[in-house]
């Protein structure tokens, strides 16, 4: 067994990210977080550095997706300044999470659409932003009874126009041309409320416990 | 031959399950014998397979990492023990655990050394699974292994072992000390309010300030500080010591956390300006308990928890007055506020922007989804499992000698016409 004294490696290495290119392939964003900070943990217990083409904005975009912008940021408090200075993709990544991290809904997807991202990262992007602007509709139709058509374009990453259409023909929200607000029909949910055998099962086990 | 070859040639055939203990006794006689030829150790251990004789290798391994090292050797020994810690045998390592205790604690030392915390944290998780009989028992190096994520900023990589359910503290199989169990509790809790998950982390704290003690500690009493500004957060409010706190912990602990104490007073009267005031004037003693996040969290908590109170109040209510009833600073930051309350669940309530009104609901939850359902089943499975714990728990103190004895003791208290709750022959003979 071949025992390495100094075993940091640098530039392009051997590692192969093979599995986080298929789980973008397959569309499987959820699972992107997992993939690559265990892969991170596992190269670290190895005792070799990060390879120069770690994929960094992919592993902060990774926790976006999740919902989860605390790991996001842990990512980011945990990358050397080094690496944060000559990777301009990972800045670009990062200034999505602040934006989201203060609310500024306008900035979220301006930071989104201000870089040219490279093609595997293009795809996560993408799947952020849609996330994203579900996310914000959805909590328009709670939050709000009225909303004026400025905020909802902000909220939902479209010009004025757009967001009237979009809200009118595929929501059926009124809009009242003298206030420029729009009233907010509420979203719809379809709860599945179906019980089924393995219920009968469970509520048999309680109630044995119960009695003993 | 020489003694340190007849020595790894022992460890080479004494590995078999039948000569391990005679291995154990030969190896617990070695030590100095290891010391002594501490530079040829390099080459006894790659000849040696830490698969297979686990048990020689840990002492090796133990002795090489003593002293200081040079960063070269420290290299070597994190690769070395990473390795071991992931192959090793479980059976081999349990007969020596403050030597395996000791090993892990030198890779948590060099790890830090090196800076990169990051490193030790995959070799600590598996040196755990290998030294817990089972995910119940506590062992030494939960503590090191929940510093390191904390340190390396990976608190994502600890929740496997953090959320398993300790019910078990064996200091003969495990080698663990008073100080592993503070600092567990300690460091769970920091790792849970860097998750945002304050609950949690109110648990842990509370388990360090309750553990048994017969004098305070310095983790006692910052675990402490921690716990007022999280139940603060979480509650609103300091709760009592428990019944169970120990009378030295009950008597001594808010005399050392005074500044603390006074921001728990101030935040119960709800006035925002008395506590932002303390909280500046006092900022040099958060700072320096590297607590001043926390404190500007418990800021925050307390905007949330008037804005909170008033939906108990009033059906509708404007913007403006929410600002001002809340002292925010204009209705726009009110509505910024609610919204985003709205988002976490923490308040359910419709902002009419053409009237600038927030009208407050109540919860729309009906409890009949299956989502809702499914997390129903999961809360009693938790609740059965742990009556099921409790009962057994229950049966084994009952036949525990020493309550037994006193039980039997105190018979001539009871009625004579009481059933015999305790053969005599139980407790005369001791």
């Amino acid at each position: 067994m071949a025992i390495p004294v100094n075993g940091s490696v640098a530039g392009p290495s051997g590692l192969s990210f093979s599995a986080v290119q298929e789980a973008i392939k397959a569309g499987l964003y959820a699972d992107l977080a997992n993939i690559i900070d265990t892969l991170e943990l596992e190269v670290s217990a190895a005792g070799a550095s990060k390879p120069q083409d770690w994929p960094y904005a992919i592993q902060i975009l990774a926790h976006v997706f999740n919902h989860d912008l605390n790991s996001a940021r842990f990512v980011w408090k945990r990358t050397p300044d080094a690496v944060k200075q000559s990777n301009p993709e990972l800045v670009a990544a990062w200034k999505i999470v602040q934006c989201m991290w203060m609310h500024d809904h306008a900035g979220v997807y301006a930071a989104l659409r201000a870089y040219s991202w490279a093609s595997d990262v293009q795809q996560v992007v993408a799947a952020v932003g849609e996330d994203y602007s579900h996310g914000m509709l959805k909590l328009l139709s709670t939050a709000y009874s009225t909303v004026s058509v400025v905020d909802a374009a902000a909220f939902l990453g479209l010009s004025e126009n757009d967001v009237v259409t979009f809200t009118s023909q595929q929501h059926g929200w009124v809009l009242d041309p003298a206030t420029k607000m729009l009233t907010v029909m509420p979203m719809v949910a379809a709860a599945t409320k179906k019980t089924d055998s393995s219920q009968l099962q469970n509520l048999t086990e309680y109630v044995f416990h119960l009695e003993h | 031959m020489d003694s340190l070859d007849a020595l790894v040639a022992q460890v080479q055939g004494f590995s078999g399950t039948d000569d391990l203990l005679h291995l154990f006794s030969l190896l617990k006689q070695s030590d100095e014998l290891l010391h002594n030829h501490a530079p040829r150790l390099q080459y006894a251990l790659s000849s040696l397979d830490p698969a297979k004789h686990s048990l020689g290798y840990l002492y090796l391994l133990e002795v090489q990492s003593s002293g200081t090292l040079s960063q070269e050797q420290s290299e070597n020994f994190l690769a070395l023990a990473s390795t071991f810690l992931n192959v090793c045998i479980a059976e081999q390592i349990c007969l020596a655990p403050e030597k395996f205790n000791m090993v892990c604690r030198r890779v948590k030392e060099q790890a830090l050394q090196l800076q990169e915390p990051l490193r030790a944290i995959l070799p600590l998780q598996a040196a755990i699974r290998k030294l817990q009989p089972s995910s119940e028992f506590l062992t030494a190096m939960h503590a090191d292994f929940l510093q390191m994520c904390l340190l390396a900023k990976c608190y994502k990589a600890s929740l496997s072992v953090l959320e398993d359910d300790i019910f078990e503290i064996d200091q003969k199989r495990t080698g663990l000390v008073p100080r592993d169990f503070l600092l567990y509790c300690y460091y769970g809790g920091m790792i849970h309010i860097g998750l945002k998950q304050f609950g949690k982390a109110l648990e842990f704290f509370q388990h360090a300030i309750t553990a048994p003690a017969t004098v305070l500690n310095a983790i006692t009493i910052a675990a402490y500080k921690k716990f007022v500004l999280v139940s603060l957060i979480q509650l609103g409010q300091v709760p009592l010591f428990p019944k169970y706190t120990p009378p030295v912990v009950q008597r001594n602990l808010k005399s050392c956390v005074q500044d603390y104490v006074d921001l728990a007073t101030s935040y119960v009267t709800r006035n925002i300006a008395d506590v932002k005031g303390y909280i500046t004037t006092h900022e040099d003693a958060f700072k320096s308990d590297n607590n001043l996040g926390l404190a500007r969290q418990v800021i925050a908590s307390l905007y949330k928890r008037n804005i909170q109170r008033l939906t108990q109040t009033y059906l509708t209510l404007s913007l403006q007055d929410i600002a001002d009833n809340v002292q925010l600073d204009g209705p726009k930051e009110a509505e910024l506020h609610i919204l985003q309350m709205i988002q976490d669940g923490e308040i359910f309530a419709r902002i009419n922007q053409k009237d600038g009104m927030v009208s407050f609901q109540e919860d729309p939850e009906q409890y009949n989804t299956s989502a809702m359902t499914m997390r129903l089943n999961l809360e009693i499975h938790n609740i059965v499992r742990l009556a099921k714990k409790l009962t057994s728990v229950d049966e084994q103190v009952s036949c525990d000698q020493v309550y037994l004895s006193k039980i039997g003791r105190d018979r001539p208290r009871y009625e004579t016409e009481d059933f015999d709750i305790v053969p005599q022959k139980m407790y005369t003979n001791l």
